[in-house]
C-alpha cells in the first residue's frame, strides 16, 4: 500500500515541479526528512480532526506548527507521537515506517515529546524526574546503584534552567519550571528530535524570549525541533519554517515572512471566511 | 517537605561514597531509621522464646499475614494498580500446594514451588487486563474473583480434571491434613524434637515459626531491592501518571505485568508455605474470603502503603492486637456495650485503619520516619543553640529545667521561626480540627435533614 502512495507522491512532485513549498511537502517520501508524515488522517467517529496532512521535518530545522485552537495540531502530535493510531497515513521516522508504534518506542528511537498541558511526577523532585527518564527500560537493572544517573539529571536541569530547583517538587514550580522539567524530561531520553508542545501558552514574554533561547541553542547542538502553537507570538521568531493547519489541513508551508502575509492564514486566524 | 528530601538524599550520597564496606555494614553507621528497622527484626526473632508456647502459631500466622500484606503493597502500594482480590493469588499458592501434596502425593519441596508457580501464572492473567481496566473497574474484577474461584470449589467439590481428582473441597475445604514442613510429627518433611512428650511441640512450633521468619527475611530482601531499585522507581511513576513514563521511553505495561507477576508469587508462596505450618489450612473460610483481602490492604494502609516495611508493621500490629484482645485476662464485659473484647476484633482495628486513613494519610511507618526526622533536626538545632547560648554564659541546667511551656514558646518565636518538628504536630493539630469541624458540620446537616 504504501509503495503505490510513494509513487503516487512523487509522480505529483515531478509534475507539479517546485513551484511552490506546498507541493513539494505533499510529495514527501520516506526519506524525504528526519519525520516525514503522508497523508495522515484521523477520525474520531464521524469528527475528521486531521484530514490527509503530509509534510516532512528536515534535521535540524525548527520547524513551526501553527495553527488555532481545535485545528488538529495535537491530534496530529499524538498520532505521531503513538499516543493513538492514525486512521489512515503513515509516519516514518529516519525512513522506517513507525506508524502506530507505541510512546515509549518512538522515544527510544530518539523522538520525543512534551506535553502540553505538563505531565511531571508530583510525587518526586525535579530532579527525580529527570533521572527517570535515564532509566534504561529493564526490570533488572543496578544503573541506579553506581550514582552516575543522578549527576547526569543534574546536569540536564542545569541545562535547561532548573539548577537552583533541583530538589523542588514540580507542585513547587512556576508554569515556566513545570515547562522547563518538560523538555528536561525529554532531554534526558537523549532525542534527535524534540516535538514541543504549546511552550508558549501561559508565558510572559520574557520567558518567551528565555525558552526561545533555549530552544535555539538545542537546535545549535544538532536537534530537531517541532514546536506547535496558536499563537504566533513569539514563535515566529524563532522558527526556520512553519507549517499552518485548520480544520485538520494544511493551508500555509512557508518561512516566517511568507506565513505573516498569507492571506488564508490572516483568514483563519481573524475569522476572515465569514 | 522539599528540604526533608534534600537532607535525605545527600545523607545517603554521603554514605554510600564516603564509608567503605565495613563501616558500611556496621549498624551504628545505618540511619536511624535503618537501626529501628534491625531491632525490630531481632525482636522478631528472639520474641516467640518469650510467648506461652500454646500462642506461637498466632505468631506463624502473623508472620504470613505480613507476607500476604507485602505481597499486596508490591503491586498495589507501588503502582497503584487496586487490586482487593488478593486471597485469590494465597488460595492459589495455598491451595495449589495442598491438592498437589494430598491428591498427588507431592513432597512439599515440589508442591510449594509449583504452586509458587501457579500463582504467579494468576498473577500475569490479572496483570493482563490490568493493562486496559483502570481504577474501580480493576478493582472489581478482582474482587469478583473471590466469588467465583468460591463457587468454583462448590462445583467442583468432588473432582476437578486431572489437575485436582479429589475435587476442590467445596466450603469446608481439605479434611485430610497437608504434610508439615517441619513439625513434631513423625509425618513432617523434617522431623524436629527428640525430646519426647509436649516439649516435643513446642519445639516443632517454634521451628515452624523459624521456617515462616527465614521466609519473610528472603522476601523482605527480595522485595525492598526490587522496590529500591529502578524498578521500584517506574512502579511509583506508574501510580502517578502513565503517560509521563511512557515519554520517558519505558513500557508501562511491562513494568505492570511484572509487579502483579512478583506479588502473585510472592502472595502464592506465602500461601503455599502456610498450609504446611500449623498457622493455616486449606479451608475457603482461612484463605479465600473477602475479609482476608480487605485485612491485608487494612494492614498496608496502617503501616504505610508503598513502603513493604510499613506492611508488615501494620499486619504485625493488626494479629499482635488481635491476640491481646483475645487474651483470657481482658475477658470481661465491656461496659455500655455488653459485649466482651474479644467479640469487637476486629472492629478496633478497622476504626484504626480509618482513623490513620484521616489523621496518617502516609501510615505509621513513612509518618514516624518524617516525625522522627523533624524530631532530630529540631534536637540538633536546640543542641546548637544551646551551645551558642553557652558561650553567653547560660548555664545547661538552666536550658534543661525550663518549663516546657516557655521555651516551646521562646521556640515558636524565635528568629528561626517554628521548628520542623512543632510545625509537624501544628499541622496534625490543625488537620484534626479541621476534620472535626466537617464531621459536626456534617452531622448538623443531617440531623438537620431528619428534621424536615
Amino acid at each position: 500500500m504504501s509503495t503505490t502512495t510513494d509513487a503516487d507522491t512523487s509522480d505529483d512532485s515531478t509534475s507539479t515541479g517546485t513551484e511552490t513549498g506546498l507541493a513539494a511537502e505533499t510529495a514527501a517520501g520516506p526519506d524525504d526528512g528526519v519525520l516525514v508524515v503522508e497523508h495522515l488522517t484521523k477520525r474520531f467517529g464521524g469528527l475528521t480532526a486531521v484530514d490527509d496532512l503530509s509534510f516532512a521535518v528536515q534535521e535540524q530545522e525548527i520547524l513551526g506548527f501553527i495553527g488555532p485552537n481545535g485545528a488538529g495540531k495535537s491530534t496530529t502530535f499524538n498520532c505521531i507521537t503513538g499516543t493513538y493510531p492514525p486512521t489512515e497515513g503513515t509516519v516514518y521516522y529516519r525512513g522506517e515506517d513507525v506508524t502506530g508504534e507505541s510512546a515509549y518506542d518512538m522515544v527510544k528511537r530518539g523522538m520525543a515529546r512534551t506535553f502540553q498541558s505538563f505531565a511531571p511526577l508530583y510525587d518526586r523532585t525535579v530532579v527525580k524526574n529527570v533521572a527517570l527518564a535515564l532509566t534504561p527500560d529493564k526490570l533488572f537493572s543496578l544503573s541506579g546503584l553506581r550514582g552516575g544517573t543522578r549527576d547526569r539529571a543534574v546536569e540536564i536541569c542545569e541545562r535547561v534552567g532548573l539548577g537552583d530547583r533541583l530538589d523542588q517538587t514540580p507542585g513547587e514550580l512556576p508554569h515556566a519550571g513545570l515547562l522547563r522539567l518538560e523538555l528536561g524530561r525529554a532531554l534526558a531520553t537523549d532525542p534527535e528530535l524534540i516535538l514541543v508542545d504549546e511552550p508558549f501558552a501561559g508565558l510572559s514574554n520574557q520567558e518567551v524570549g528565555e525558552v526561545s533561547d533555549l530552544l535555539a541553542d538545542l537546535r545549535a547542538e544538532g536537534l530537531t525541533l517541532v514546536v506547535v502553537d496558536h499563537n504566533m507570538r513569539g514563535l515566529l521568531d524563532l522558527i526556520d519554517r512553519a507549517i499552518v493547519i485548520t480544520f485538520g489541513s494544511m493551508i500555509a508551508e512557508g518561512t516566517p515572512e511568507e506565513i505573516r502575509t498569507d492571506e488564508q492564514v490572516q483568514e483563519a486566524y481573524l475569522g476572515g471566511e465569514l | 517537605m522539599s528540604t526533608a528530601t534534600d537532607r535525605d538524599g545527600h545523607d545517603d550520597r554521603g554514605r554510600g561514597r564516603g564509608g567503605d564496606l565495613t563501616s558500611l555494614l556496621d549498624p551504628r553507621s545505618l540511619p536511624l531509621r535503618h537501626q529501628f528497622g534491625l531491632v525490630g527484626l531481632v525482636l522478631l526473632a528472639i520474641f516467640p522464646l518469650f510467648v506461652p508456647t500454646t500462642d506461637i502459631p498466632t505468631f506463624i500466622g502473623a508472620i504470613y499475614l505480613m507476607l500476604f500484606a507485602m505481597s499486596w503493597d508490591a503491586v498495589s502500594g507501588y503502582t497503584g494498580q487496586i487490586s482487593l482480590g488478593h486471597a485469590f493469588f494465597f488460595t492459589l499458592g495455598g491451595y495449589g500446594s495442598a491438592i498437589l501434596n494430598i491428591q498427588h502425593g507431592l513432597n512439599p519441596f515440589l508442591s510449594i514451588p509449583i504452586a509458587t508457580a501457579v500463582a504467579a501464572l494468576g498473577g500475569l492473567l490479572i496483570g493482563v487486563p490490568a493493562l486496559r481496566v483502570r481504577g474501580p473497574y480493576l478493582a472489581l474484577i478482582t474482587l469478583i474473583l473471590i466469588p467465583i474461584t468460591r463457587q468454583l470449589f462448590v462445583l467442583f467439590s468432588d473432582s476437578f480434571l486431572f489437575i485436582a481428582p479429589g475435587g476442590l473441597g467445596g466450603n469446608s475445604g481439605f479434611t485430610t491434613p497437608t504434610t508439615p514442613l517441619v513439625g513434631a510429627q513423625p509425618g513432617a518433611v523434617i522431623t524436629v524434637g527428640e525430646l519426647g512428650g509436649l516439649g516435643r511441640f513446642v519445639v516443632g512450633n517454634l521451628a515452624s515459626y523459624y521456617v515462616a521468619f527465614l521466609l519473610f527475611l528472603i522476601v523482605l530482601v527480595v522485595l525492598l531491592a526490587i522496590t529500591r531499585s529502578d524498578a521500584g522507581n517506574v512502579f511509583k511513576a506508574i501510580s502517578e501518571d502513565e503517560s509521563a513514563v511512557a515519554a520517558s521511553g519505558l513500557n508501562p505495561a511491562k513494568f505492570k505485568i511484572f509487579a502483579f507477576v512478583l506479588s502473585a508469587a510472592v502472595g502464592g508462596l506465602a500461601g503455599a508455605m502456610a498450609v504446611h505450618s500449623p498457622a493455616l489450612n486449606p479451608l475457603p473460610q482461612q484463605l479465600l474470603t473477602i475479609e482476608l483481602s480487605l485485612t491485608v490492604i487494612i494492614a498496608a494502609v496502617i503501616g504505610g502503603i508503598g513502603t513493604i516495611v510499613g506492611a508488615a508493621v501494620g499486619a504485625f500490629a493488626f494479629e499482635l492486637t488481635e491476640f491481646i484482645f483475645g487474651l483470657s485476662t481482658l475477658q470481661f464485659q465491656l461496659p455500655l456495650v455488653g459485649q466482651s473484647l474479644e467479640d469487637l476484633f476486629p472492629l478496633p482495628l478497622f476504626l484504626i485503619g480509618v482513623l490513620t486513613l484521616f489523621f496518617l494519610p502516609e501510615g505509621i511507618v513513612p509518618g514516624n520516619i518524617e516525625l522522627g526526622r523533624d524530631a532530630l533536626t529540631w534536637l540538633r538545632q536546640r543542641r546548637g543553640d544551646r551551645e551558642a547560648a553557652a558561650d553567653g554564659g547560660e548555664s545547661w541546667a538552666e536550658t534543661e529545667f525550663e518549663p516546657a511551656g516557655r521555651r516551646n514558646l521562646e521556640a515558636t518565636s524565635g528568629p528561626g521561626g517554628p521548628s520542623g518538628f512543632e510545625r509537624t504536630v501544628e499541622r496534625y493539630r490543625k488537620r484534626a480540627l479541621e476534620y472535626g469541624h466537617d464531621a459536626l458540620d456534617r452531622t448538623r446537616r443531617v440531623i438537620r435533614e431528619y428534621r424536615r
